[in-house]
């Protein structure tokens, strides 16, 4: 009899648990279409309310024309025209700047923040989107080992532009490296312009946080605005800038 | 009267309803940075693409269509267009807010203008939560601002989501990680992954990763990764690299069932769309792996 009753208390309790538990279910069929954005998708007009008194602000102060690019520049990686244009401005604005001589300059990849300037007029907000950290134009005093150093990071992260120094990428270390026309010197002291970010030990370059920095609280978006200002006022166009700075060796 | 012939009124709504519980559309973005209008016509490459005016339009068209709609965002919401250096992440938030965003995760970028401003938009402007499990905010102004993982009810199903963020050594500048300390991703995955299986009863479990895809050469944790080395997550919806999948990947995980990663690059270019279909899962099929079948949807 109490073993009857046990079997009939486990068949409800049973019957119970398959009512209060959830029925599992799993997935198994997938069914993907993205959508593109373009000029003919239609605009939702409470959106576009939303943001009016933003992007009139923004329109207000971001659409004035700084210069002209004479040719479409690009992002990529060795090397691109669009990093060395920025990094050629880092090496001549920090020369100009900080009233020194200064060796070479770099730009660190990700931190080129547009894949492309298109020909034509410049506005101030598509330098902001270019440049729109507000990291420092700073620089650092190194030896030739410590360049060598950086260099073989930028190297072993596929490239960065460089201004001022060409080098080679072999097996992601940097070799046949020359600064200034001259040979790298590993004995020699040299100085380079960077980003702050960088400095600070970003992209992974912690050994740069313990060589002391020169730092004039220069934002590098006011160097880029500063070289265009040269262009500008000589009435020129700016062009695609010189290549082969960084390479794959052969 | 035959069984059935006749269902009409309410009964018939149900059936439709107890129809459509077993289905589920995901909407997502990642890295939208600030793009709230598209690029402008200046001859680039992506000129007129992207903008938040449009992608709301969209969102609305796909709610008022389909029964159950998760809208979600893998992080970098802010920086890269002047609205971010004027407005500090204001408007991004609060058009968030509008499109009846369900949840984000957190990218690096998110910390730019500072954790205490982070926190400030998220709490004056959003009404969905920032999905955090890997992140410990203790003693930071992001401290009780997050959540590590939400659980979704959809019809019938639930549906357990939980974000990651990447780790901010080397990446995030010091001054704005601050006291945050970053935890394994493959481990808490793991742990709030199981948990939402087992405590959470969830029938689908969702990472917004913002790791990135895929680091070729370098020994860092990504999606791929953390697909592989897991065993209880079915999408992983990626971030950080802006990599534009032309389809979404599969990959197997370490019980060898199927996990799903899709990333819509950057800017809001593309708002990915993902219809999952379920079925009954009986216990008895267990020994068998769990694969999901993908295709492209057709006919536009």
């Amino acid at each position: 009899m109490k073993k009857y009753s046990s079997a009939i208390l486990l068949f409800f309790f049973s019957i119970l648990l398959q009512f209060s538990c959830h029925t599992p279910y799993r997935t198994e069929k997938l069914i993907y279409s993205n959508y593109r954005l373009s000029q003919e998708t239609i605009k939702d007009s409470s959106t576009i309310a939303l943001l009016k008194p933003y992007s009139e602000e923004v329109s207000r102060t971001m659409n004035d024309v700084v210069g002209t690019i004479a040719v479409s520049m690009d992002k990529a990686q060795p090397e691109s025209a669009l990093g060395d244009w920025m990094a050629d401005a880092y090496l001549a604005m920090a020369k100009e700047k900080f009233k020194r001589n200064v060796d070479g300059a770099m730009m660190n990849f990700g931190g080129i923040r547009l894949t492309q300037i298109p020909a034509g007029p410049i506005t101030r907000g598509k330098v902001f989107e270019l440049m729109p950290f507000d990291n420092l134009l700073i620089l650092q005093e190194m030896t030739g080992a410590q360049v060598q150093q950086l260099l073989d990071l930028i190297a072993a992260r596929n490239g960065w532009p460089l201004a001022g120094i060409t080098m080679e990428i072999k097996e992601k270390k940097a070799v046949n490296i020359w600064v200034g026309g001259k040979q790298l010197d590993p004995s020699a002291t040299y100085t380079i312009a960077n980003s702050d970010f960088v400095a600070n030990g970003g992209d992974e370059a912690a050994f740069l946080k313990s060589i002391p920095q020169i730092n004039i609280g220069y934002l590098m978006r006011d160097a880029l605005f500063d070289y265009i200002n040269t262009f500008t006022k000589a009435g020129k166009p700016i062009t695609a800038p010189a290549a082969n700075r960084v390479r794959y060796a052969q | 009267m035959a069984a059935g012939a006749l269902l009409t009124g309410p009964q018939l709504i149900s059936a439709m309803e107890s129809g459509s519980t077993y289905k589920l559309t995901i909407l997502h973005t990642n890295d939208t940075h600030s793009r709230l209008e598209p690029f402008p016509m200046d001859g680039s490459r992506n000129q007129g693409l992207g903008g938040i005016a449009g992608r709301a339009e969209l969102i609305k068209e796909v709610r008022a269509a389909e029964a159950q709609v998760l809208l979600l965002d893998a992080g970098d919401i802010f920086q890269g267009t002047p609205f971010f250096n004027i407005y500090k992440g204001e408007p991004e938030i609060k058009a968030m807010a509008a499109m009846g965003y369900d949840a984000c995760t957190i990218g690096n970028h998110d910390f730019d203008a500072g954790m205490e401003n982070l926190a400030t938009q998220l709490t004056r402007h959003a009404n969905f939560p920032m999905l955090v499990s890997n992140y410990d905010f203790n003693r930071t102004p992001m401290e009780g601002k997050t959540l590590p993982y939400k659980v979704f009810k959809k019809g019938k199903l639930r549906i357990g989501v939980f974000g990651l963020g990447i780790e901010g050594k080397g990446l995030i500048p010091d001054n704005l990680f601050g006291n945050t300390v970053y935890q394994d991703p493959i481990v808490r995955a793991n742990e709030i992954s199981s948990m939402l299986i087992t405590q959470e009863k969830c029938d689908m479990v969702i990472c917004l990763s913002h790791l990135g895809y895929q680091y070729k050469g370098i020994d860092k944790v990504s999606d791929e990764i953390l697909a592989k080395q897991t065993t209880n997550i079915d999408l992983i919806i990626g971030g950080h690299t802006h990599t534009f999948f032309e389809k979404p990947l599969v990959f197997q995980n370490k019980n060898g069932d199927d996990v799903v990663v899709n990333q819509v690059g950057w800017a809001g270019i593309i708002l990915g769309r993902l219809d999952f279909e379920f079925s009954k899962f009986s216990g008895k099929k267990l020994v068998r792996n769990h694969n999901i079948f993908v295709s492209q949807k057709t006919g536009g």
